[in-house]
C-alpha cells in the first residue's frame, strides 16, 4: 500500500471512530442540549474531509479515483475544466427537468450524465463514496446560494 | 453597484468621455453596408453595440488595402489517442480558416495549443497546423510552457514578444504567460507537478502568474515609439490586458503599466485568448476583444465581467462543439478590425438578452475561497 492510500485508510478509520464515539456518547442528547464546540468542530471536519476528496475528484486527481475505484473520464477532461470553482453547476436548481437528459433529474443524475457524456468516463454508484464527496464539494462551493428547485 | 465600479482599474480608467475613437464604431459601419446592400432599414437595437457578426467583404469598396486575418487559440491538445474530440475541433478550425475566400493574409495562434506542454501535444499541434499554407504567427499560453519552461515551444514556434507591420497596421504579439513568480523551486516540484498546477484554472498554487514583466513592458514601449499615435495598432496577448478576474488570471497583473504605455495611441485594439468566451471591454482608449476556444468554454467568472460585454448564451454541454470556434477579422483601410465570431453553434443566437440565458449572474453568490485540496499541501 503506498503512502497516499495509507493516508486515505487512516483518515477513513479516524472518521469512523469519531462518528462511533459521537454516536455512542452524545448522539441521543444532540437535540436536547447545545452542541459543544468540540462536537461542532468534529462534525465540520468530517464534512470538510468529504469536500476535500470531492475537490480532488472534481479536478481529476488520479490517485483519489484509483483509491475510490472510479474512472470519471477517459479523455483527460475533468469536471473543473468546464466548472472552475464549481461554477455553473447550479446545485440549488435540482431536482428539475434536465433538457439534455430529457427527464426529471437530481443533482446526482446530472453528475453521472456529465461523467458519461462530456467526460466520456464511467458512471459511478449514485450512493457511493465518490458521489457523496462530489456532491459535498459542489454544494459547499455554492453555499450562500438560494434554493430554487425546478428552475431551468 | 455597477460592475464597472468594482475594480481599481475601472476607478482609474472608466473616466467620463474616455473611450476608443467613435469614428471607428464598427457595428454602425456594418449596418450602413447592410442597409445599402439590402435596400431595407435595419434596426440597430437588434444588434446592440457589439462589434462582430456577419462581417461583409468590403474589398474594393474602400480606398487603400483591405485584408483579413484569422485567430485560433486554446485548442488544448492532448495526445491524439487520449482525446480525439480536441483534435477534431482543431482540424475543423484549421479547415475553416483554409476555406476563407478571399484568404486570410495570416493566422495568429493565440496560445494553449497543448494541454500539458507535452512534446507529443505540441508536435501534434504543429503537424495539424501544417495543413494551412498561409503565414502563421504564434504567442504562447501557460499550457504550452510550464513543463519545460517554453523550451520546445520557442524552438517550434519562435520567441515572443514580436512585432510586424502589415498594410498600415502595426501588429504586436506578447508573451503574458512566461513571467510567473517561482512557485515550484522551494517546493521541489517536478516539471509535471509545476505544469499541473499551472493547468488548473481555479487552483491557488500558481498564483497571479499572468503579466508582461519589466523587460517586456520596456520592449512594448520601444515597439510603439516609432509608430504614429493615430495609426492602427493591434496587440495580441494570451491573457486580457485588463483586470477581469485575477483568481483565474483573467488579467495581467501589470495592466496599469500596460495602460500607461498605450495611452497616447488613439487606435488600439487588444485581441486575447485564455478566457474561452465572448468578451468586450474598453479600457481608456483601448478596446479589448476576447476570443473563443476550440477545446471547451469557460463560464463567466463570479464577478468582474466587463459591463460592455454582451455575454454569450450558455453552452449546451451535450454538444461538444457548442460555444466554441475561432475568429475572422476584416481590416478595412484606415479603420480597425471587424470581428466575426465563427461559433460552432447549431442556432444563430450568440448573445443573451437576459442574465438567466448567459449564466453571467449565476455565480455571484459564491463565497470565493482557495481550493480546499490546495490547503493541505502534499510537499
Amino acid at each position: 500500500m503506498n503512502g497516499k492510500n495509507k493516508r486515505f485508510v487512516l483518515m477513513g478509520a479516524s472518521a469512523s471512530l469519531l462518528i462511533a464515539s459521537i454516536a455512542g456518547t452524545h448522539w441521543a442528547m444532540s437535540h436536547t442540549v447545545p452542541h459543544t464546540a468540540e462536537q461542532l468542530k468534529a462534525f465540520h471536519e468530517v464534512f470538510m474531509e468529504q469536500v476535500r476528496i470531492g475537490d480532488l475528484l472534481f479536478h481529476g486527481d488520479e490517485e483519489t479515483q484509483k483509491t475510490l475505484g472510479v474512472n470519471l473520464s477517459n479523455t483527460g477532461m475533468a469536471c473543473a475544466m468546464c466548472h472552475p470553482f464549481a461554477s455553473d453547476n447550479h446545485p440549488y436548481e435540482f431536482p428539475k427537468f434536465q433538457e439534455q437528459m430529457n427527464e426529471f433529474a437530481t443533482l446526482r443524475d446530472m453528475i453521472n450524465w456529465c461523467i458519461e457524456k462530456p467526460n466520456q468516463g464511467e458512471k459511478i454508484d449514485p450512493d457511493g463514496p465518490a458521489m457523496k464527496a462530489l456532491e459535498a464539494y459542489i454544494y459547499w462551493s455554492n453555499r450562500g446560494s438560494v434554493l430554487d428547485p425546478g428552475r431551468h | 453597484m455597477k460592475r464597472c465600479e468594482r475594480h481599481e482599474m475601472d476607478k482609474e480608467l472608466c473616466k467620463p468621455g474616455v473611450h476608443p475613437d467613435r469614428s471607428l464604431d464598427i457595428t454602425r459601419r456594418i449596418f450602413l453596408h447592410k442597409t445599402l446592400l439590402t435596400g431595407t432599414m435595419v434596426g440597430a437595437a437588434a444588434y446592440g453595440f457589439f462589434p462582430l457578426l456577419n462581417t461583409i467583404d468590403i474589398a474594393g469598396a474602400a480606398t487603400g488595402e483591405n485584408f483579413k486575418f484569422a485567430w485560433i487559440s486554446d485548442t488544448h491538445l492532448y495526445p491524439r489517442e487520449l482525446n480525439e474530440r480536441f483534435v477534431e475541433k482543431t482540424i475543423r478550425a484549421i479547415s475553416e480558416v483554409k476555406a476563407m475566400d478571399p484568404p486570410a493574409d495570416f493566422l495568429i495562434f493565440g496560445g494553449d495549443l497543448a494541454q500539458l506542454g507535452d512534446p507529443v501535444e505540441l508536435k501534434l499541434g504543429a503537424e495539424l497546423l501544417k495543413d494551412l499554407d498561409i503565414k502563421q504567427v504564434f504567442i504562447p499560453g501557460e499550457h504550452d510552457w510550464y513543463l519545460d519552461m517554453g523550451d520546445l515551444w520557442e524552438k517550434q514556434f519562435g520567441t515572443s514578444p514580436w512585432k510586424f507591420d502589415h498594410k498600415g497596421v502595426r501588429f504586436i504579439g506578447l508573451n503574458t504567460i512566461g513571467q510567473a513568480p517561482d512557485y515550484w523551486s522551494a517546493k521541489k516540484m517536478t516539471p509535471k507537478e509545476r505544469m499541473g498546477h499551472m493547468a488548473t484554472l481555479d487552483g491557488s498554487v500558481a498564483g497571479p502568474w499572468a503579466g508582461l514583466g519589466h523587460e517586456q513592458l520596456k520592449w512594448l514601449s520601444d515597439a510603439l515609439s516609432d509608430w504614429p499615435k493615430d495609426k492602427p495598432v493591434i496587440i495580441f496577448s494570451h491573457n486580457p490586458l485588463y483586470e477581469y478576474y485575477p483568481p483565474w488570471n483573467f488579467w495581467v497583473r501589470d495592466w496599469r503599466e500596460v495602460h500607461e504605455i498605450v495611452k497616447p495611441y488613439k487606435n488600439i485594439t487588444n485581441i486575447h485568448g485564455h478566457t474561452h468566451q465572448i468578451l468586450y471591454n474598453e479600457i481608456g482608449a483601448m478596446r479589448s476583444i476576447g476570443m473563443l476556444a476550440t477545446a471547451w468554454p469557460w463560464p463567466y467568472a463570479p464577478e468582474g465581467v466587463p459591463h460592455l460585454t454582451k455575454p454569450m448564451i450558455r453552452v449546451d454541454p451535450g454538444d461538444h462543439f457548442d460555444g466554441l470556434g475561432w475568429s475572422k477579422f476584416t481590416v478595412p483601410a484606415g479603420a480597425m478590425a471587424e470581428n466575426e465570431y465563427v461559433m460552432w453553434r447549431k442556432t444563430k443566437d450568440l448573445f443573451a438578452e437576459a442574465a438567466v440565458d448567459s449564466g453571467a449572474g449565476d455565480n455571484v453568490n459564491q463565497e470565493l475561497h482557495p481550493r480546499t485540496a490546495d490547503k493541505i499541501w502534499p510537499y
